[in-house]
């Protein structure tokens, strides 16, 4: 009876496997359509299926640069030219279709942005495109972008955010409607895949467009399998039930035990990720006044020198992080050419403590002044291994300069709770950032929507202005922010991740981008002799 | 209905007091701007005071409507639906296999009291009901699915599949992706009513119509099955009642373990997220499930036992 079992499922698989590919991933993409994804839905399940799904005008370049009008590389438009400080003009590649057969034309790209400029329907796109002053037709292919004032990123203001949508489809139906319509549940683009179908919970299947304009893609059927555990992603991998997965979490023996399976290969990218010790400049107990401790900047400071921080990294990420040079992520296209992060200085840290103040007057091995000890929380989210571990450690080497930290773990819901609300000293924080460093000013200038700490400098804020309208000099002008930052250390930045990638190696050519990770999947091709193991069932 | 009516307040009640901010997981993969919280806040009606919320709730709740997933942005009902088959299906499995199985393999101890199968079988099913099923989950994906391949490690269907197979291929797979999950489940579960139906069958076998029964020649198997069973059987239905629920929203650890999309993964999010709706919609079909459980379990005891019937 199993056998027959066996042999009824196994005679029912695919008829050639190595055509198709599943990756598994942590979150379920439940609405992978432009505008459509906003609050709940803007996350990056859904923003990595409507990749493949739909197509930019064009993509970033491979170092990530978001500024000027160079470093990007050609889709849906096969070309692009700056008419004046504020204009550009597109000319979209007259091959491009939708996957119905219909020409994507200049009409798709402004209905699209007039949906995606309205703050009623798209308010996270609306305030993302928000120096776009108007978006015009010249042609049916050519299309005019006028910009509210000169800055350095117009270009990718204009392309990256949003993907194009069928108008010939979505004109008749209402915004408010577009999310319960048959449009949503079965989705047509123009990217490298077509919608097939979704099994809630379980995944997505696409398959290959084969009347894409930039070529057929390597794989003809792609499923993109949801499990929110970790060792279940790891599992359907190392089964061969799934052949890629993305970042494998810390602790460390996750990768050696993905390492040890010679058909895997493990491919490290670097992350979006931030992790940072956030030094709050305002009391906890009374937001109005500043914080008892750490508003010196000299604490901080030594702080800072009292961490080892590259064997934390080590410790937590192995070979794969490293310690950040003010506030950018690995993926930060700003990172390259940053001075080296001041290292562990345990005597130079004791040196400000004491210029401070700071004194063990009554030998308990935690430095006190004027009767208040030098004791801080550390607030951390129970749900990250990594900051839990590495919470753990900096208290440990906090201790050695007569520090005292008070671990606080929280749920994450209640986490953010104190986050947002200041009630902390010292916060494990973590932040997801986009390619573009002028998302810094969210977190490190004076009226920054995520700034909980209240850190605020005026000079910073102006240098980020500064280098935002920057063009021609903005490298030089984020590095003068980011060595600002560092001096004022309102947060000790503790580790850059890459996230390490399985990759079955049946695979070629596999590029896998940081700033999406799948979005170059439809170049890999499928050589090698099929590893899908169906043995036994 | 007034239960159901209780739960509901209470339900309601207890999650508004948890601390935690039902946005607070939206800005895990992307920061939100204080606007944006501002505006989701009023979308999903938490700017609110929570008396309004509750009416509103229970408003249209009446006509059918669970309210809008924070998590998911997508109606309740809908995503509720969307898990009951998988639940239903591991549940009703481990069910079955728990009063066939537990049911036969304590009857078995009890009627060879003290032999070396009742000792053997007390100590499995002791070291069964001790064992977190979380662990036992990760160590039979792991041995059975990654390192001997013969069944699938996580999952509930392969998606390699061809939609076009036929139904028996369909239940098949499935069926292969049910074994491991309910296997890990059952095997804490069986331990539980074995230890329950030997308890029930050795106060029945002490009983004297037990020695008539035996006395009038009947073999050991009408005696066992036909006489003392029938009796024994019933402290074991009630059992049914608390079992279901547990195998609802008890089997979460286990769903996650092998990706089942189930219930309890969905509920268990919802904590995670503080996402009102979709935890208000699943408790309250916890309660309904719990609820119908108990009436079903009272009515079968009625149905089985006549002098329940008569009383």
């Amino acid at each position: 009876m199993a056998a027959a079992i066996s042999a009824a499922a196994a005679h029912a698989q695919s008829p050639d496997p190595r055509s198709a590919a599943v990756i598994v991933t942590g979150g379920e993409a439940t609405t992978p359509i432009p505008t459509l994804m906003e609050g709940p839905a803007a996350n990056v399940a859904n923003l990595e299926v409507a990749d493949h799904l739909f197509l930019r005008l064009a993509n970033l370049g491979p170092e990530l640069i978001t500024s000027g009008d160079r470093s990007f590389v050609p889709q849906l438009a096969k070309s692009w030219t700056r008419r004046d400080s504020v204009t550009l003009a597109f000319d979209l590649d007259e091959r491009a279709q939708w996957h119905d057969g219909v020409p994507v034309t200049a009409r798709d790209v402004l209905f699209t942005f007039e949906r995606a400029r309205n703050p009623a329907i798209a308010p996270r796109l609306a305030e993302l495109l928000r120096r776009i002053a108007s978006v015009t037709a010249e042609s049916d292919r050519r299309v005019v972008f006028r910009f509210s004032r000169p800055y350095g990123e117009q270009l990718y203001d204009a392309v990256w955010h949003v993907a194009p949508l069928p108008a010939h489809l979505l004109e008749g139906i209402p915004p408010e409607q577009l999310r319960q319509s048959s449009f949503a549940g079965n989705p047509v683009g123009d990217g490298p895949y077509r919608w097939v179908r979704s099994v809630p919970g379980q995944f997505i299947e696409l398959a290959a467009n084969e009347r894409f304009f930039l070529g057929r893609p390597g794989i003809d059927r792609l499923v993109v399998r949801t499990a929110s555990d970790a060792d279940a992603r790891m599992n359907l991998v190392l089964s061969r039930e799934a052949d890629a997965m993305d970042n494998i979490l810390p602790p460390l023996t996750n990768l050696e035990r993905m390492a040890g399976d010679k058909d895997v290969r493990l491919i490290p990218v670097p992350s979006p990720t931030l992790g940072f010790l956030l030094f709050n400049q305002r009391d906890p107990a009374d937001t109005s006044r500043p914080h008892p401790i750490l508003a010196d900047r000299e604490v901080r400071r030594a702080i800072i020198l009292s961490l080892d921080r590259g064997l934390l990294v080590r410790a937590v990420y192995g070979p794969y992080g490293e310690v950040p040079y003010g506030p950018a992520s690995a993926i930060l296209w700003i990172r390259h050419g940053t001075p080296k992060p001041a290292g562990l200085d345990r005597a130079q840290a004791s040196r400000l403590l004491s210029s401070r103040g700071w004194k063990d007057s009554d030998g308990d091995g935690v430095l006190d002044r004027n009767g208040l000890p030098l004791r801080l929380t550390l607030n951390f989210p129970a749900s990250s291994a990594a900051r839990r571990q590495m919470a753990l450690l900096v208290q440990q080497q906090l201790r050695q300069v007569g520090i005292e930290v008070v671990l606080q773990q929280f749920e994450f819901p209640l986490w953010t709770e104190h986050r947002n609300a200041g009630r902390f000293d010292i916060d494990f924080s973590a932040t997801s950032q986009d390619p573009s460093p002028s998302g810094l000013t969210q977190g490190w200038s004076c009226g920054g929507g995520t700034n909980a700490a209240h850190y605020c400098s005026l000079t910073v804020d102006s240098l980020m202005q500064v280098a935002i309208g920057s063009s021609d000099h903005a490298r030089e002008a984020w590095h003068t922010v980011l060595r600002r930052i560092e001096d004022d250390a309102p947060a000790a930045f503790m580790y850059a991740p890459s996230y390490v990638y399985a990759v079955n190696r049946r695979f070629g050519n596999v590029t896998i981008r940081p700033e999406s990770s799948w979005l170059l999947l439809w170049k890999w091709t499928t050589g090698a002799p099929a590893a899908r193991r169906t043995a036994g069932y | 209905m007034v239960t159901l009516a209780i739960a509901l307040v209470l339900i309601f009640i207890l999650m508004r007091l948890a601390p935690g901010d039902p946005l607070a997981r939206l800005s895990e993969d992307r920061p939100l701007t204080p606007a944006q919280v501002v505006a989701l806040r009023a979308r999903f009606g938490l700017d609110r005071p929570v008396g309004a919320q509750f009416v509103s709730f229970v408003g249209a709740l009446a006509h059918g409507d669970l309210g809008t997933s924070i998590q998911y942005g997508r109606p309740v009902i809908a995503l509720v639906s969307e898990r009951i088959p998988a639940t239903l299906l591991l549940g009703g499995t481990v069910l079955l296999l728990n009063f066939t199985v537990g049911v036969w393999l304590g009857v078995r101890q009890a009627s060879r009291r003290g032999g070396a199968e009742d000792t053997a079988l007390t100590l499995l099913s002791l070291s069964a009901y001790a064992t977190p099923s979380f662990w036992l989950g990760l160590v039979l994906a792991w041995l059975v699915g990654v390192k001997w391949h013969l069944l699938p490690a996580a999952g509930m269907e392969d998606p390699l599949l061809d939609p076009a197979a036929g139904w028996l291929a369909h239940a098949a797979d499935v069926g292969r992706h049910l074994v491991l999950p309910a296997l890990t489940l059952s095997i804490v579960s069986i331990a539980g009513t074995m230890r329950y139906q030997r308890s029930a069958m050795l106060e029945v076998l002490r009983l004297p119509y037990m020695v008539t029964a035996s006395a009038k020649g009947l073999p050991e198997r009408a005696v066992i099955w036909r006489h003392a069973w029938r009796n024994a059987f019933f402290p074991v239905l009630t059992l049914f009642g608390l079992w279901l629920p547990i195998l609802v929203t008890g089997s979460v650890f286990v769903e996650s373990v092998f990706a089942w999309p189930g219930l309890g993964s969905l509920a268990v999010g919802a904590v995670g997220y503080r996402d009102y709706p979709l935890l208000m919609g699943s408790s309250l079909l916890v309660a309904a499930v719990v609820v119908t459980a108990s009436l079903v379990s009272d009515l079968a005891y009625a149905f089985l036992d006549p002098r329940v019937r008569l009383s």
